[in-house]
């Protein structure tokens, strides 16, 4: 046996059923684990609360997870490539603030989305061109989004276009929109990261640089540069997105809906079993990690419990899934 | 080539808080020159003392590559502890002695689970920090808590040689921190694991327990500024600290310590949240509204940061 060092600690032999179920050896990481935790929850739920398995609630936990899934999604891009992005809070909370100025939302919508892309494009040319940290790129980002969403907008208020409240609270064939909005949102990420050679491009990135090997994507033929930045547009995109659903679901713009979203998101991410050195998680996974956090949210509610301990509840999730994941890079 | 040119090569290799300040200063003196008294200086730096004290556990965590976001967690345990009332009749000493207590004990924590576990220092720190904030406002549901006893204000308020205490204070923490890095073996194994893990770990260092170590040591240095914030805003609070260990964070890189590589020292990052101070102040004097304040945060750790990013680019 090789000696053991900090790239390479000497690991007990394990059964191959705990390695499959630790996620271990795989490219999805540890998904099953927050799979079971999702299910205790609901079926705790459904065992002792009469309300949790109506069909209105069940939307509403579609509708309140929605911006969670959609900027987590996003996030894990970013995180599969070995990054953060801190910067989607305000991303967020700047979609309000501009679908709430006022206008038609033919200009507004793509005004979002076009924002949202320089924003990404931005992060992603300092983090791979300037050579900067991205917890340090995003987070300046972060002041820099969040004062401008001020300037345009410093208490909440204003209305949003029509439209964008109809795509929310609408309902289609009887069933609430949210419901589709979660079906595209799948469809669109599953198609990037397994459909589209991007999301293959980002496994072998994070991998490589997961391994220590930084430039063995690159040495593949694998564009590292742009496919970097081309991580960070999308998950600027995709929190843009999650800004118009909030948008719709509060009718009016908030410079601070988006507070500490990117801590959620990260966390959501990191549950789901997608592992910060990069080129390990899943979509699957994920969507997982945030509804986990979304049924805590909803099931504090329904059993009246105090909304504090549910920030505590998460924090321990997210402590045991990480704790149960091993890796070799020690650090970030 | 004006970048292979030796003067330029030592002018880069200066912390950009050591420019920042003095740009900050000149700034200051030329539109403001009445608020360049020691007093009224003294003032607001004595209120950025908690963050300056996070710093120095902030920048030995950066210097091994990892990194605590815990110690807004622990700054609100520890106000909730003195703030609560849960102790009646707790001496001051006690109160200070249940802080460095859990301190320790959440850097260990911290430390082991980094180290050992090999979980990552950016989920770990900030899911200790996510419960500890969900346990005090569990506690406090969600209500401030009481006052602060009476002594930690009046010893705030006290100065020794014409210096305000908690400056003081500080000062001395970054000198021994300074000492304790230039002077000890640990000081060395903490420049070497920063260098490379691996190197250093095939060199004999004992990687692991210089990381433990390290966040040992940030725990302590976030319970020492979880006393200093506490005896400064007098009352218990549920929302105290929150944003001061992304603040630290970016004040250590100003200073010229980023991830694995310690340029800047102690008091690079030292002068980092002086210039912070200097940029609330001449922000605050110049009328400058909060959004325009986070604007300019922001671009000050971008520029900082690109300076740094592009040095390390090429060797």
């Amino acid at each position: 046996m090789p000696p053991s060092s900090p790239d390479h600690p000497a690991q007990p032999m394990k059964p191959s059923y705990l390695k499959w179920l630790l996620g271990q050896g795989s490219r999805q990481g540890l998904w099953s684990l927050p799979l079971f935790i999702a299910l205790a929850i609901a079926l705790g739920l459904s065992l002792t609360t009469q309300q949790f398995t109506s069909t209105g609630n069940l939307f509403n936990l579609i509708t309140q997870a929605m911006p969670l899934i959609i900027t987590a999604i996003g996030q894990m891009f970013v995180i599969l490539i070995g990054g953060l992005d801190l910067s989607v809070g305000s991303v967020i909370s700047l979609s309000t603030a501009i679908l709430a100025l006022g206008g038609p939302a033919y200009v507004l919508i793509p005004a979002v989305f076009l924002l949202a892309a320089l924003i990404g494009a931005v992060n992603g040319l300092v983090v791979t061109r300037l050579n900067v940290h991205p917890i340090i790129a995003t987070l300046s980002m972060q002041y820099i989004v969040l004062g401008v969403t001020r300037i345009l907008r410093p208490v909440s208020g204003g209305t949003v276009p029509d439209i964008v409240i109809a795509s929310v609270s609408g309902t289609l064939l009887g069933i609430p929109l949210p419901v589709f909005w979660g079906i595209a949102v799948l469809l669109l990420s599953w198609k990037l990261l397994h459909g589209a050679r991007f999301g293959l491009h980002l496994f072998a990135i994070g991998g490589g640089i997961a391994s220590g090997m930084e430039k063995v994507a690159h040495n593949f033929g694998v564009a590292e540069r742009r496919n970097i930045l081309l991580a960070y547009v999308t998950c600027s995109c995709f929190a843009a997105l999650a800004g118009v659903f909030l948008a719709g679901r509060i009718v009016s713009g908030d410079p601070n809906v988006g507070l500490l979203f990117e801590l959620d998101a990260i966390t959501a991410v990191a549950i789901g079993g997608t592992q910060l050195s990069g080129g390990v998680g899943s979509l699957h996974g994920t969507v997982i990690g945030a509804l986990v956090m979304a049924l805590l949210a909803n099931g504090m509610n329904l059993t009246n419990m105090s909304p504090f301990i549910q920030t505590t509840v998460k924090g321990a999730i997210l402590l045991l899934v990480v704790g149960l994941q091993s890796r070799k890079k020690m650090g970030l | 080539m004006i970048l292979a040119d030796k003067t330029w090569q030592r002018l880069r290799r200066i912390p950009p808080s050591y420019l920042v300040f003095a740009a900050l200063l000149l700034t200051l003196w030329v539109l403001r020159p009445h608020m360049m008294n020691p007093n009224i200086l003294g003032i607001f730096i004595r209120q950025i003392v908690p963050l300056g004290i996070l710093v120095l556990g902030q920048l030995l965590v950066m210097r091994v590559r990892s990194i605590d976001l815990s110690g807004g967690g622990v700054i609100l345990l520890i106000n909730y502890y003195i703030s609560s009332g849960l102790f009646p009749g707790a001496s001051m000493m006690t109160f200070v002695a249940m802080a460095i207590a859990t301190g320790l004990v959440i850097g260990t924590f911290n430390g082991v689970m980094i180290a050992k576990r090999r979980v990552s220092a950016v989920i770990v720190t900030l899911a200790v920090s996510i419960v500890l904030v969900g346990f005090v406002q569990y506690l406090s549901s969600g209500k401030p808590p009481g006052d602060v006893p009476a002594m930690f204000a009046a010893l705030y308020n006290t100065k020794l040689l014409g210096i305000p205490t908690p400056v003081l204070l500080w000062i001395v923490l970054t000198l021994l921190m300074s000492l304790f890095l230039a002077r000890t073996v640990f000081g060395r194994a903490v420049a070497s694991v920063g260098e490379n893990l691996s190197a250093a770990h095939f060199s004999g260092v004992a990687v692991e327990r210089t990381v433990i170590v390290a966040h040992i040591l940030a725990g302590l240095m976030a319970a020492l500024a979880a006393l200093v914030q506490t005896a400064s805003i007098a009352v218990g609070s549920v929302r105290v600290g929150l944003d001061l260990p992304i603040l630290a964070v970016a004040a250590t890189i100003l200073g010229g310590v980023v991830f694995g590589r310690g340029e800047g020292g102690v008091w690079g990052p030292f002068f980092g949240v002086l210039s912070f101070a200097l940029l609330f102040i001449l922000m605050t004097t110049l009328g400058v509204d909060e959004p325009g304040k986070l604007i300019i945060q922001g671009f000050i750790i971008l520029l900082a940061a690109i300076f740094y990013g592009v040095r390390s680019a090429k060797p």
